[in-house]
């Protein structure tokens, strides 16, 4: 347990002190003029056990029974909202204790609110806890055994003997060249090499180097959740972070105005959709029918698009335009 | 009564004949395969295009035909491990004849074999990720450690033993074969001369490759089995995979063997040099192996049964009642028993009844390779349906490549290498009619191949051994 930042404030201390010493048989709280009081570390690290102390009194005397949870503020895909991470009852001396893990690398604004069994509104406790930032960067499990040199250093030992060995041998083989190339005279019908035998003895001491670097640098060349500054595979998200969505702005119809008839096609293809089932550029996909070889006079297509055959939906010319709907027939008929 | 100059002379002769005498069958055989492979490439070229949709690979069931073969030709790899290495280890004296053939098997489906992770994979142009950003906490990547080490101490090893007998090709064939040929004896034999300083140099090299070859091999399908049992699948989730995959891979590895070693013996007469008994002792590798996987087996099947969890009962029903109930009991009774009765019956004690075991090994191996792979994937995590596969055109296409590229590779490699170790049998043959007789005869029988010096050495021990010989 790390050292607490005490946020009392004196009268709440002062009252809270006096409520330790003497024993009172508290009555069901009421929850006017309930005020909050809570004991938390400054910063922690991620995978700790976090303690909070949430002290409660009413007019100087302890609030004993009361229902407190412990709240932080998180943010998925553009929503927030508040979760509760902890919760607790006050004792005798109107303290409840909450401990909760530190999963999120950030807490953002974290209150400690009154949840009973008054029903008067009380006023949460807001503070904040940093998260330090030279942690692991996600959260780990902390389950597995540790054995003594059973480790990844031995993994390494066993194969580099093993690649050892095969390179001995390979040089062995470079050996054996060399004694024919020294005893060799006019006897040997033609000049022979020992470049096979360096070959694979150069291959099998590189492939060995190359499987020993390939084990040292594991942690560091994926998912190297230690240091986040070596995890830069994947980009990371963080949770509270908010990211602008960049489309591709086919709602702004100046996209479909370029004066270009084929091109102008290309985004109302998309607009409104044709893409979904004919496929990216009309070849057809698993729903809608081929349309680039296939899409025939103006006339033709105008009447299948506002009637909508085989299931398919029809456009009538309030949702595309004739002017549009010609745009769209250029594409799919000069477009590719 | 030969003497050892003709005996060893007809030897030569006999292997080289594979070599230099090409018929019209092997030119038929030849663009049979290359009409196989070529319509594999040709499947595989829609998939690489469409991506794996054209498989029935779904995300249920995401493994299939191509990871079964995966596993089935690593197996059929041990063939060269265990003849060559434990037999050679043990010095086991009948193991000369079928070494080589033994070591190539391994070196051409080690090949084939690694290949098909490739081609299961959906994006194959990112395989090199594997080294680029590998972990070593994932068994995928045990995997690609140990088939590495493999391929590579394979290919040594293959090479190493070879080497006098390519200074025999080098020095007897150079004005039989093309220039390609040539070039290939030459480099390979390393200017073998057959010097004692060379004959200790290689024994050497062998000796290594021979010890760490064994643990290598073993470790190659343990690390297979452990990418199934290292899930918590029910049916995969089991200690004695490893041992099931060792055991298998060698079961079907020795089958292999005796079929390729059959084929051989019967286009290139070599009755002389593999001999009923040959086929005989693999066939009783085959059936002790038989009947130890048939142990393993119940040990796997029962404990998991007796202590049955609930995903247990469904993948117990398919494999024992219902959907892979006929392969299941075809690879237990056909498979397994199959091969033990058939060395157990006098009568069937034969070249052919070995043969016809090996072939019921081979097919019950890739069963029992193909349910394990799609019966582990099919148990429902959820409760929902259980999915269905069943290996498309495309997959079967492929996997025909996959034999086809394995004969084929054989079938050029006759062309190419001396199929039997020449030197190693005129070792053996040595020692056997000499006996006790002369140690002269067996040390310089150990420079058969090379030099002329060594030849006339060689011709003046035969010439001993005669005089002794029974």
């Amino acid at each position: 347990m790390s050292e607490y930042r005490i946020v009392f404030s004196t009268r709440i201390a002062i009252s809270a002190l006096i409520a330790a010493t003497i024993l009172t048989i508290a009555s069901p709280a009421l929850a006017a003029g309930i005020e909050i009081a809570v004991g938390a570390p400054d910063s922690v690290s991620i995978g700790q056990d976090v303690e909070i102390k949430a002290v409660l009194s009413e007019d100087g005397v302890p609030v004993e029974g009361a229902e407190v949870v412990l709240t932080y503020q998180a943010s998925l895909a553009g929503e927030t909202a508040r979760v509760e991470i902890a919760a607790g009852t006050t004792d005798a001396t109107g303290t409840a204790v909450m401990v909760y893990e530190q999963r999120a690398d950030f807490n953002g604004e974290m209150q400690v609110v009154y949840r009973g069994p008054g029903t008067d509104p009380v006023q949460p406790f807001v503070f904040t806890i940093a998260v330090e930032s030279d942690g692991p960067q996600l959260y780990q499990f902390e389950v597995g055994v540790r054995i003594p040199f059973i480790n990844g250093t031995l993994v390494i030992l066993v194969i580099s003997s093993a690649w050892f060995l095969i390179a001995l041998a390979a040089i062995y083989l470079v050996r054996v060249g060399r004694a024919g190339q020294s005893t060799s005279e006019a006897s040997t019908t033609e000049d022979g090499s020992m470049w096979i035998g360096t070959l694979l003895a150069t291959v099998a001491v590189i492939t060995a180097i190359g499987m020993v670097v390939v084990f040292i640098r594991a942690p560091v060349s994926n998912a190297h959740i230690r240091n986040p500054h070596e995890y830069d595979r994947t980009p990371i998200a963080h949770v509270g972070d908010e990211y602008s969505y960049v489309g591709f702005g086919l709602n702004d119809e100046s996209a479909a105005q370029t004066g270009d008839p084929i091109a102008d096609g290309a985004v109302l293809y998309f607009k409104y959709g044709c893409a979904a089932c004919h496929g990216l550029s009309g070849q057809g996909a698993a729903v809608g029918t081929p349309l680039v070889d296939e899409v025939g006079s103006f006339g033709s297509f105008s009447e299948d698009t506002r009637e909508g055959p085989k299931g398919m939906p029809g456009y009538d010319e309030v949702t595309i335009s004739e002017e549009n709907l010609e745009k769209i027939h250029a594409y799919l008929r000069d477009g590719r | 009564m030969d003497t050892l100059t003709n005996w060893h002379e007809r030897l030569i002769g006999k292997t080289t004949r594979a070599t230099l005498v090409t018929t019209y069958k092997y030119w038929l055989w030849l663009g049979f395969l290359i009409v196989i492979t070529g319509n594999g490439a040709l499947q595989y070229w829609k998939q690489w295009q469409d991506g794996l949709y054209v498989t029935d690979m779904r995300d249920r069931i995401s493994w299939g035909l191509y990871i079964t073969a995966f596993v089935f030709f690593i197996g059929i790899s041990h063939a060269g491990t265990l003849i060559s290495a434990i037999l050679r280890a043990t010095k086991a004296s009948w193991r000369a004849p079928v070494t080589r053939i033994a070591e190539f098997i391994t070196a051409v489906a080690l090949l084939v074999g690694a290949s098909f992770v490739v081609i299961d994979m959906g994006r194959p142009e990112r395989i090199l990720n594997v080294y680029r950003f590998g972990r070593w906490q994932s068994p995928i990547m045990w995997d690609v450690m140990a088939i590495t080490t493999y391929m590579t101490a394979s290919i040594i090893y293959l090479s190493a033993p070879m080497i006098p007998d390519l200074a025999l090709y080098r020095d007897r064939l150079s004005d039989k074969v093309g220039m390609l040929r040539r070039f290939i004896y030459r480099t390979l034999a390393l200017d073998w001369n057959g010097s004692p300083k060379q004959h200790k140099l290689l024994g050497k090299a062998i000796t290594i490759m021979m010890l760490i070859i064994i643990p290598i091999a073993v470790s190659v399908h343990t690390v297979v089995s452990w990418i199934f049992s290292m899930t918590l699948r029910a049916g995969w989730n089991t200690s004695i995979f490893g041992v099931l995959f060792v055991a298998g891979a060698i079961f079907s590895g020795v089958a292999t063997l005796i079929i390729i070693m059959a084929i051989l013996r019967r286009i290139y007469h070599w009755e002389e040099y593999l001999t009923e008994k040959h086929f005989l002792y693999l066939g009783y590798l085959l059936a002790a192996f038989g009947a130890f996987m048939v142990y393993v087996n119940l040990n796997e099947y029962l404990t998991q049964g007796f202590n049955l969890e609930e995903a247990g009962v469904f993948a117990f029903r398919q494999l024992f009642l219902e959907d892979f109930a006929v392969m299941f009991w075809f690879y237990i009774i056909g498979g397994l028993l199959g091969p033990v009765v058939l060395m157990l019956i006098p009568k069937t004690r034969t070249i052919a009844g070995v043969v016809a075991a090996a072939i019921l090994v081979d097919i019950a191996m890739f069963l029992e390779r193909y349910f394990i792979v799609v019966t582990g994937l099919r148990v429902p995590l959820m409760p929902y349906e259980p999915a269905s596969y069943g290996p498309t055109f495309v997959e079967w296409s492929v996997f025909a490549a996959g034999l086809a590229v394995f004969g084929l590779l054989i079938t050029v490699a006759i062309k190419i290498f001396p199929m039997l170790a020449v030197w190693e049998m005129t070792e053996e043959h040595e020692a056997a009619i000499s006996g006790t007789h002369s140690e002269e005869a067996s040390m310089a029988g150990t420079e058969v191949a090379g030099s002329g010096t060594s030849m006339e050495r060689f011709s003046d021990a035969g010439g001993s051994a005669e005089e002794g010989g029974p």
